[in-house]
């Protein structure tokens, strides 16, 4: 019996361990709501970690009567929907079209695509490429150089050789031509795939702060990420009060004497929120995303 | 050749795009590494550039960019010594839990910090270590003890890395475990317990073999990246304050080439760490073909 006293026990240390990286993973978001929701002042002294001591929405209202944090938003929105559905497009497109075992050029077409996985000519040459074709400082760096994928498309290319090769065949008899056979065949036999690779792409232009941080000067094009990375070094509030017109609320403000970090954590939390929302109704999609990824092209 | 080309022309019409977009962001900068060898400045032609041999190189003669490259080196060994082996201790740990709810909601949690962006990871840390009122230092202060700068200090710097880069990364790592896991046969676990094995034993006669194919792939896959230290995760925790160990190739690239303008140096410096990292690739490549017999393409 001593033997299943030893599991128990381990089983109670695992499931503390487990509970413990729980909290660690849940508990900063708490925090930091509890922050943004708490007058900054009264936070600085230390003291908030569950929920607000002396409440208040002011530090919400002064995030979102900013011009630059709404427009922002609005870029994020764009090039999330842009980005991912013209990224799952032009990827598919490309990984249908080689899937052709007889295509002529085939294999060069291949090589010349996994070449790109191998090698790259770094940041700067990219830079420059991104300057001498009129990008830079335009919406559409953050959408156009990265439309197509070849990992996405590897991945695509192994689900579509996985599809039973008579359903093309009987379509074909039908008359049917390989871009009906795309969008009538393809599309709906790949949504689960689609849809997981949807949403790493989707994830990974709504996390994206570099291309907005490097790539364009104008304060109008940031996305939302960006502008959490100029904030994140401000040393004072100027950045987020200079472009806000909300007069009352900066009346308002003046009074409720806010801090930089508060407003920091509105910012930060207002960002978060929608990846919170709706993360729970994703769950099914992304465990079985990776695993399609991790099969071998 | 041309008859069966036009039979393909909607095929090929699918693969346009991709090839097109691959030669513009992948090729042309390829290209672009001749600025590496040449006195080149934005606004002017690359190709009209008079040559400069290997003046863009006389970095290595500077003590700063090995200092670069140590960190680069320290860091990502250190990245990989703790994160590869704690998502294979965690997908063990949680393969224990036999409540299933209670088995689900953990890894839906620790799923989450992967779709945050590393600015989010940088605001979470800011707010927990900031010496006005943050969670750590406010214990730290009720503790008795003096309030450490965590944010602006040399020592202080890899170990926010690597625990942030635990608590971002480690739970999602383990879902090609938790795979793995899952197609093991039950029957070996009733054969096992009618022997007699307890679960510790179970663990390491099956699970532990079950895996040993995913952890020697994992293994191997994560061996090219040692070179690249995801500027994401460092570039938006680094300060001045901290610069001294902060500052990897990434960003050493990315100072002096789009920050300062060092166009020729910054190019050369990419393209030492484009070499290494094929070298990197290409011999684990034929080290992955010696030991599994295939190799990743």
């Amino acid at each position: 019996m001593r033997a299943t006293m030893l599991e128990r026990i381990g089983q109670w240390i695992i499931v503390i361990l487990l509970v413990v990286m729980c909290v660690s993973i849940i508990y900063p978001f708490v925090y930091m709501l509890a922050i943004s929701l708490n007058t900054g002042a009264d936070a600085a002294k230390g003291g908030v970690y569950l929920w607000p001591r002396s409440f208040t929405w002011i530090n919400y209202e002064i995030v979102l009567g900013n011009q630059v944090i709404r427009h922002a938003y609005l870029i994020t929105i764009a090039r999330t929907i842009i980005g991912t559905i013209g990224g799952l497009a032009i990827t598919l497109a490309a990984a249908y079209g080689l899937s052709y075992k007889r295509l002529p050029f085939r294999n060069g077409i291949l090589t010349y695509i996994l070449l790109t996985m191998l090698f790259s000519g770094g940041l700067i040459p990219f830079y420059i490429q991104l300057f001498k074709l009129g990008l830079t400082n335009t919406f559409w760096v953050y959408v156009i150089p990265g439309l197509f994928s070849a990992w996405n498309m590897f991945v695509m290319q192994k689900f579509i050789q996985g599809i039973p090769e008579a359903l093309f065949e009987s379509a074909e008899l039908d008359g049917a031509g390989p871009v009906r056979i795309l969008i009538q065949i393809i599309v709906p036999l790949s949504k689960p795939m689609l849809a997981a690779l949807g949403l790493f792409t989707a994830v990974g232009h709504w996390n994206d702060w570099f291309s907005g941080a490097f790539y364009v000067t104008s304060q109008n094009l940031i996305p939302v990420q960006t502008f959490l990375q100029q904030l994140l070094t401000a040393q004072d509030l100027s950045a987020i009060m200079s472009s806000n017109q909300n007069q009352e609320v900066l009346a308002r403000s003046s009074m409720d004497n806010i801090t930089l970090m508060s407003v920091k954590m509105a910012t930060v939390m207002i960002s978060a929120l929608p990846i919170l929302a709706i993360y729970p109704f994703l769950q099914k999609y992304f465990a079985k995303g990776v695993l399609i990824g991790s099969v071998k092209g | 050749m041309i008859a069966k080309m036009y039979k393909y022309r909607w095929q090929y019409l699918m693969i346009l795009p991709a090839v097109v977009l691959l030669f513009l962001f992948n090729y042309i900068p390829m290209l672009g590494i001749q600025i590496a060898f040449k006195n080149f400045s934005i606004g002017t032609s690359m190709w009209d550039s008079s040559w400069a041999g290997f003046d863009n190189f006389s970095f290595v003669h500077e003590p700063q960019f090995w200092t670069v490259v140590q960190n680069t080196l320290y860091i990502s060994v250190l990245k990989f010594v703790f994160g590869f082996p704690m998502p294979i201790l965690l997908a063990l740990m949680i393969n224990e839990i036999t409540h299933p709810f209670f088995k689900k909601f953990v890894q839906s949690v620790s799923y989450l910090p992967h779709f945050f962006s590393w600015i989010v990871v940088a605001y979470i840390l800011q707010s927990f270590l900031t010496l006005d009122g943050g969670l750590v230092n406010d214990l730290i202060g009720r503790a008795g003890g003096e309030p450490i700068f965590f944010l602006g200090t040399n020592e202080w710097f890899r170990p926010m890395i690597v625990s942030s880069g635990l608590w971002k990364e480690v739970g999602w790592n383990t879902i090609l475990y938790l795979a793995a896991i899952s197609t093991i046969d039950p029957q070996l676990y009733e054969a096992a317990k009618v022997e007699g094995a307890g679960k510790f034993a179970q663990m390491r006669h099956i699970t532990i073999p079950g895996i040993l194919p995913t952890i020697s792939i994992v293994l191997i896959l994560s061996i090219p990246s040692l070179i690249t230290v995801g500027m994401d995760q460092i570039y938006p925790m680094m300060n001045s304050a901290n610069q001294e160990v902060a500052d990897v190739l990434d960003t050493y690239v990315l100072r002096n080439g789009l920050q300062q303008g060092y166009f020729g140096m910054a190019t050369a410096v990419g393209l030492v760490s484009s070499i290494i990292s094929l070298l990197l690739v290409v011999s684990t490549n034929t080290f992955s073909k010696k030991i599994n017999g295939e190799g990743l393409w």
